[in-house]
């Protein structure tokens, strides 16, 4: 793509500096200081303070027999409770699950959405969309309920139409989960894309189609390389959220369901040990930033862009 | 004439010294209580009528907390200065909090005089703090589904309710842990007997699980389970409005699910505090809180009305059906037991 | 293969595209038809299907002092976060995108670890944090807070827009003529509105909507919508939850449509 790699031309003297010391920051980095200040005061700060709660026993202010130990992280690694492993694989099966059911629902809606002459639809579709994040956490899960469960809508309707004669069982598992969080994640997915779609200029998809391309092979060959973006930065959101759930799966799950979020709540809210959770927490942090630089390399090697997605 | 200045001069004057005077005098009328509170009925009793009324009495104002879970909170202010005062939760939660030194071991008539009213079950050995009020655990069915009405713990595990009954996250909530707890006595030794409870859990798949009791009572209502262990107060707060639901009490006896109150040891307010416990222990405050959510009062002196004197624990016979499980004991194996019971019910 | 667009297929495709749209939006609006039905079905307790229309449930919630009081908390707390994290999170995007920053996958990845977190522990560490400094638990706390899991949507977004960045656009205003600063405000800025716009709406709706986070951060008579519902739902289960719900969204979707007149999803320039 001979996109943005003249820019010698512009910028004037700027430019001299760019091109010789291409590996040095420019002025424009300085704008990443706002948010390094917000992260470092709110997020590492706090966070530093769990993970070194994590190597203690228990609350070392509030509590002056509290000791160091690394036995929060020995309990996960060995885990004679054999449930922790499992947890961990389950928290990313299903966020990799949740993120392709995403795709594939989101990337039509928002195709359809950019690709929309009417401003009103456009409005309407966007709401459409959009409502689903607003519904709010209980409701939404109460609303499944009467959707999935035994004697709920599809059930009762399935039933009465003879194509079935027990109750499919659609909730208190993980089948229900993903319903219900890719139900709130494709939102996240549709605007992602939609923005990126919606800056691909058509012409060139109908450069293609007058060059004898069909409808279809100009939408694979053209529109989806360049909406690759979108794709990926969608993605990443929502397998980032969906390893990250807890409220959702605990309400839809029953007990099929034990991801490491729903443990790390479990640990805060009801066995009163947030020391394990922080070590949970801190496991969970590293996994996935692990998983996330991964995937950010893999990218930048595949697109040949720096710093994709 | 006294000059624009100097009357202006004065007036400041006098208004200085107001203000000088008036922190003096606020600081000792407006101490601020911080309690803790559950919301819904509850809570819009308690913020309308229970409150106001204490503020008045007492000469101070109460800042409720409702935003549950509130022992994690509690766990991470400091004990010199605790986030509450009164702290109101069930008495799994005590026991922890107790265990950490939040909350005072034992609260007597010399603290709070209206305890000498209270049931022994109120400020009985498994008690940390006093029992305000009570629930009992039991089961709740549908009356329209052509079950008798179960007699026994045992009638849950009935073949025939098979994907049809309901129970808890035992991790996560307080009358599933009971109801574990109740296994093991009826299937087994007693409480503690937790093999017995294991295996009786085992019996009792395939059940649907759910995170809190008001997914039981929508559960219930919408018939998506005939059967479910669930508190008296989650049944009959649905009086009078035709629902096909009713409230068993098995005959092995029905577990407490208290709502006790304690106090920080930390508190710089332990007088106004256990006032307020001893308000609460009222028998006008009870009955009034009583019959808004259908709990059963800790004070013998509460006189109900008809309706719920009959379906509630008013007297001492009723009172002693109630079983209260050793959450002490409980607590301390919570990690285990957590980890045993998500592998079983895991189909 | 021909040019000519025949009739026939053409329709047959379009009309499954169309269709399978029309389905997912089906997928994605039925639960809120749902809580719709519960608004309005009069029955104290949630039921299926629905005995009739009341609104009862709305006079309910419009007349809770509490409700009404947390609504406007989390708006209020929402249009904050709203703008900080555009201004943050915008900035930071194109600092990424173009600042030519060493371990930009690592600062990338960083600035996502927010929201692989759950979020019932950044709120747990935040009230920790807050306590031992000694600043209680005041409203712009809670306002850092919700910032904090707002701006990686901003970046994102914003961060998925730029790669599509057709530089020569700038690169011909700056030939023409314009300063730096120019190009970026008369043409950067409006190229990346749609990002910018997409991320806005996420952070609006993550703040409005923030349940976690908040569940430790807030005050008795200073609590967020979305707390007051939870504790609300633990204990009563009526239909005043839903009609909540449907206000909520009302009045979100109003929020988003006026971004959108603003900022703009569809506001790009086409050469």
């Amino acid at each position: 793509m001979p996109f943005g790699v003249d820019r010698s031309i512009a910028f004037g003297h700027d430019t001299k500096r760019m091109a010789s010391a291409s590996s040095r920051p420019t002025p424009i980095a300085w704008l990443l200081a706002p948010a390094l200040l917000l992260f470092v005061l709110f997020f590492v700060l706090p966070f530093g303070v769990m993970a070194a709660m994590s190597f203690f026993s228990s609350n070392p202010v509030t509590n002056p027999n509290a000791f160091l130990t690394t036995r929060h992280y020995e309990r996960f690694i060995f885990d004679s409770a054999g449930i922790f492993h499992d947890a961990l694989w389950a928290t990313l099966r299903m966020g990799l699950i949740t993120t392709v059911v995403s795709l594939l629902i989101g990337y039509p809606l928002a195709h359809w959405m950019a690709r929309m002459q009417s401003r009103l639809g456009h409005a309407l579709v966007l709401m459409a969309v959009i409502a689903p994040m607003l519904t709010g956490i209980v409701v939404r899960t109460f609303a499944w309920m009467t959707i999935l469960q035994d004697k709920g809508v599809i059930n009762t309707l399935l039933i009465q139409w003879g194509v079935i004669e027990k109750p499919l069982p659609l909730m208190y598992n993980e089948f229900g989960t993903i319903v219900a969080l890719v139900h709130i994640y494709v939102p996240f997915m549709v605007l992602t894309l939609t923005g990126v779609i919606g800056r691909i200029d058509e012409r060139l998809e109908q450069a293609a189609r007058s060059l004898g391309a069909g409808r279809l092979r100009a939408f694979v060959e053209v529109t989806l390389p360049l909406s690759l973006p979108g794709i990926l930065a969608g993605s990443l959101l929502v397998f980032a959220l969906s390893i990250s759930a807890y409220v959702t799966p605990s309400l839809m799950g029953g007990t099929d369901v034990l991801t490491l979020p729903m443990l790390i709540a479990q640990q805060v809210g009801t066995s009163f040990n947030p020391n394990f959770a922080g070590a949970l927490g801190v496991i969970l942090l590293l996994v996935s930033l692990a998983i996330v630089i991964a995937y950010n390399r893999i990218l930048t090697r595949l697109s040949g862009e720096q710093g994709m997605a | 004439m006294i000059s624009r200045r100097k009357a202006l001069r004065a007036g400041a004057g006098l208004a200085a010294v107001g203000a000088l005077g008036a922190p003096a005098i606020a600081h000792a009328e407006t101490a601020t209580l911080k309690i803790t509170t559950w919301g819904g009925k509850w809570g819009d009793i308690m913020k309308a009528t229970v409150l106001p009324a204490f503020e008045k009495e007492f000469k101070c104002t109460v800042s409720a907390d409702q935003a549950f879970p509130f022992m994690p909170k509690l766990q991470t202010s400091s004990k010199t200065d605790p986030l509450y005062d009164v702290f109101h939760t069930n008495s799994n939660e005590q026991w922890s909090a107790l265990t950490e030194g939040l909350v005072m071991p034992k609260i007597t008539a010399k603290e709070v005089p209206n305890v000498a009213d209270v049931y022994p079950y109120a400020v009985s050995d498994k008690i940390v703090g006093v029992t305000i009020f009570t629930s009992a655990i039991g089961l709740g069915y549908r009356t329209d589904k052509g079950l008798t009405k179960p007699t026994s713990w045992k009638d849950l595990a009935d073949p025939k309710l098979a994907g049809a009954r309901g129970g808890y996250l035992i991790p996560v909530n307080s009358l599933g842990q009971a109801h574990l707890m109740m296994l093991g006595k009826i299937y087994g030794k007693g409480l503690t007997d937790l093999d017995a409870a294991y295996k009786a859990l085992e019996q009792l798949k395939p059940i649907k699980l759910v995170d809190f009791t008001g997914q039981m009572e929508k559960m219930l209502l919408s018939g998506e389970v005939s059967e479910g262990v669930i508190h008296d107060s989650g049944v009959y707060r649905y009086d009078g409005q035709n629902q096909a639901v009713d409230f068993a009490s098995p005959s092995e006896g029905v577990l407490s699910l208290e709502q006790v109150l304690n106090v920080t040891p930390g508190s710089k307010l332990r007088e106004l505090a256990f006032g307020y416990i001893d308000y609460m222990l009222r028998p006008d405050v009870q009955k009034m809180l009583a019959e808004a959510v259908w709990y059963s009062p800790a004070n013998k002196k509460v006189k109900l009305d008809a309706k719920y004197d009959a379906k509630l624990l008013t007297t001492e016979a009723k009172v002693a059906t109630l079983i209260q499980p050793d959450w002490k004991w409980y607590n301390e194996r919570k990690d285990d037991i957590d980890a045993r019971v998500t592998k079983i019910l895991k189909s | 293969m021909s040019a000519l667009p025949n009739k026939q297929p053409f329709d047959a495709g379009r009309a499954a595209y169309l269709a399978l749209n029309v389905a997912l939006l089906f997928f994605l609006l039925a639960p809120i038809v749902i809580v719709l039905v519960f608004a309005l079905n009069p029955t104290p307790y949630i039921s299926f299907p629905p005995v009739g229309v009341s609104l009862r449930w709305f006079d309910k919630f419009f007349g809770s002092a509490e409700f009404m009081n947390a609504l406007w908390l989390s708006l209020w707390v929402a249009g904050c976060v709203l703008v900080l994290s555009i201004l943050i999170g915008g900035a930071s995007a194109l600092a990424l995108a173009r600042g030519n920053l060493p371990g930009r996958a690592f600062l990338t990845a960083f600035f996502m670890s927010p929201l692989m977190l759950p979020a019932i522990l950044t709120g747990l560490a935040l009230f920790q944090s807050y306590l031992l400094i000694g600043i209680g638990r005041p409203v712009w706390g809670l306002i850092m807070a919700h910032t904090l899991v707002a701006v990686p949507y901003v970046i994102r977004t914003t961060l998925a827009v730029l790669h599509n960045f057709d530089r020569r656009i700038e690169e011909a205003a700056a030939v023409l003529g314009a300063s730096p600063v120019r190009v970026f405000f008369e043409v950067t800025l409006p190229l990346i509105r749609p990002g910018v716009f997409a991320g806005g709406v996420f952070a609006f709706i993550v703040s409005f909507d923030q349940f976690p986070v908040s569940l430790f951060l807030v005050v008795p008579k200073g609590e967020t919508l979305p707390v007051v519902l939870f504790n609300y739902m633990k204990f009563d289960l009526d239909g005043a939850i839903a009609a909540a719900s449907m206000v909520s969204i009302l009045l979100a979707l109003s929020v988003v449509l006026v971004l959108e007149r603003l900022i703009g999803l569809k506001a790009y320039v086409k050469l």
